[in-house]
């Protein structure tokens, strides 16, 4: 059937005016044949190896958005995680690895490199220790290079240990990049149930299940949605108002998984998924926010506003699933405050706090994403907020994450601004109630039973 | 069987209708050819093959189809411009649809650049410099992203 005009208007539309684009075409890169025990030649090793894989990306994203019309937001690159790789090296080492990675995203283009990553949800190795004690020199020392640990899941429960120890590094981080508004935490996300083929930043690694090189892919559609709920008369049922969401989402989906495949098979790689997560803009129109708004709430925050984000999530998986064979990642929808201009409005009036966002995360796809929090939030209270959401993770089993941002010298109520995707944070207030006695116990947080699934 | 012009302006309307994008002036004449001759040697008036064979013929939807949008504030000479364009660069024009909403108008193109000399993205920018002229804007992309949208 010939493609009819009122089809291409539609396309046409949600690129240019609902900024319909693909967040991020993520190449995931296999570093495990980089291992020796010599740090000059490990350096040299991941370096040859970066840019031999990736020489392409950049010029193959760019060719298939010049063929096709539709924008590749970020070019980007994952790979194995690095406390792997570095395993047995010194924790300066292991930094200068991360300049390495650095050096080569450069170089090639590439606007984020994900995998500065250590998976620790049931203990660390002495070289994981090491290497998450590094993160915050890696990351104040680097421009591209991202960063997450994984520290439960709901096989294995919760490391309260490096619970404790990301608190900390969230607090150091955030004191190295104290010039630059504490940045260095917009690079770093603490999860639990993480994915390993997860194309969205900050948390992309290539899992170690993963092939050698493989092309994952992110949309971004939050605008295009915002259409479909927009136009829907205000007496239409939920179940209806689902089918608008579910119809909209199989067609970016199928945009994302075809715009994949094409940088993909340019470069003669293997595609792996489409994460179908709405991923906001800091622009006008493209946000999370105002989709849960025009579902008929006041504001974000407003009693409804979890079930709106419920429907939601739930929805765009629906598209999704049937739009791709293979959707992965963390696909769902994600609640950055920095990143969406209609949270951050929420944010400003007072309609949204911590505690309701916390709540949202129980049925949205990640967790508590980009907050600003004041300088003098304590490493504990930051510790707790990551077992909150590691709780809910390993509960519902589901991936969550935080990252979070105190920014030194921050109060409550003033702005911080990184411009580009990651957006301007107001800083939200957090509660300063005692948890370090339940913080500090240590151990691991036994696996729930709904773990045993066998 | 004796055909009188009528006859054969429907058997070309069919022919048309049946063959769709694949409709080049060549496999119209051949269809109809084929079926007038057929029905001339009176032969029984089962389907007829070339049809078929014309149609399982054609070209599968290749990168080489390309759909250009255009939009602006209506003037004399905008189609006539992008044809010229187009046919500058040895492209065939499959299919038009136009649309005039107030003063607002809308052009969509199919367009086959299989025999072009030049590639697509000098076809690409050659038609938005033209767009340009006329303060239109010009969009070009390849067909296959609106059939992956939109076509289960």
């Amino acid at each position: 059937m010939p493609i009819a005009l009122e089809e291409i208007l539609e396309t046409i539309r949600m690129t240019e005016v609902e900024h319909f684009d693909i967040r991020t075409v993520t190449m995931g890169i296999n570093l495990r044949d980089c291992v020796t025990d010599d740090l000059n030649k490990l350096k040299k090793n991941i370096y040859d190896k970066l840019m031999r894989v990736a020489s392409e990306h950049v010029k193959a994203a760019e060719k298939v958005e010049a063929d096709f019309g539709i924008s590749i937001a970020n070019k980007r690159i994952s790979v194995t995680p690095i406390s792997i790789i570095t395993d047995g090296f010194r924790q300066e080492d292991m930094v200068e690895v991360a300049q390495v990675l650095d050096k080569a995203a450069t170089e090639l283009g590439i606007d984020y490199l994900g995998g500065y990553s250590a998976l620790v949800q049931k203990g660390c190795s002495r070289g994981e220790k090491a290497f998450i004690q590094s993160i915050p020199q890696a990351l104040a020392g680097t421009k591209h290079v991202c960063s997450s640990v994984n520290v439960a899941t709901t096989k294995a429960g919760i490391n309260m240990e490096a619970v404790k120890m990301m608190g900390q590094v969230v607090k150091e981080t955030a004191l190295l990049t104290a010039d630059r508004e504490a940045i260095g935490c917009a690079k770093l996300v603490v999860f639990a149930n993480v994915p390993e083929d997860n194309p969205f930043i900050a948390g992309a690694f290539h899992g170690v299940s993963e092939p050698e090189v493989v092309v994952n892919v992110g949309i971004s559609g939050p605008g295009v949605i915002l259409r479909a709920i927009k136009e829907a008369p205000e007496d239409l049922d939920i179940a209806r108002l689902s089918d608008r969401i579910r119809r909209m989402a199989f067609k970016i989906t199928r945009a994302g998984e075809f715009i994949g495949k094409r940088v993909a098979e340019l470069q003669d790689v293997r595609f792996g998924i489409v994460d179908i997560s709405l991923a906001p803009t800091p622009l006008e129109g493209d946000s999370v926010a105002d989709i849960l708004k025009a579902m008929g709430l006041e504001d974000v925050g407003a009693p409804g506003t979890t079930a709106a984000l419920a429907l939601l999530t739930d929805s765009v998986k629906r598209g999704g699933m049937m739009a791709s064979s293979h959707v992965g990642g963390m696909s769902g929808a994600f609640i950055p405050v920095s990143e969406d201009a209609g949270m951050i409005a929420a944010v400003e009036k007072e309609h949204i706090t911590i505690e309701k966002l916390e709540a949202m995360t129980s049925v949205c796809s990640v967790g508590l994403d980009m907050i600003a929090v004041p300088g003098e939030t304590s490493a504990e209270t930051i510790a707790g907020i990551i077992l909150d959401e590691c709780a809910i993770g390993i509960m519902n089993n589901k991936t969550t994450a935080v990252r979070i941002i105190p920014v030194p010298g921050k109060q409550a109520g003033e702005m911080v601004d990184y411009g580009g995707l990651l957006g301007k944070a107001p800083i939200m207030p957090v509660s300063n109630l005692r948890n370090s006695i339940f913080v500090n116990r240590g151990g691991q947080f036994p696996a729930p039973s709904r773990g045993l699934r066998n | 069987m004796a055909l009188n012009e009528q006859d054969i302006k429907k058997i070309a309307e069919e022919a048309l209708k049946q063959l769709g994008h694949s409709a080049s002036p060549e496999a119209v004449e051949q269809v109809v050819r084929e079926t007038v001759s057929r029905l001339q040697e009176g032969g029984p008036s089962e389907p007829v093959k070339e049809w078929k064979n014309v149609q399982s013929g054609q070209k599968p939807a290749s990168t080489e189809r390309i759909i250009i949008t255009a939009f602006g504030k209506n003037r004399v000479g905008i189609l006539a411009k992008m044809t010229e364009a187009l046919a500058k660069n040895n492209c065939d024009i499959l299919d038009l649809t136009q649309k005039l909403m107030q003063d607002f108008f809308t052009i969509m193109l199919l367009v086959d650049i299989s025999n072009s000399p030049h590639s697509f993205e000098q076809i690409k920018n050659d038609l938005i410099q033209t767009g340009e002229a006329l303060d239109l804007k010009v969009i070009v992309q390849h067909e296959e992203i609106f059939n992956a949208m939109h076509r289960i």
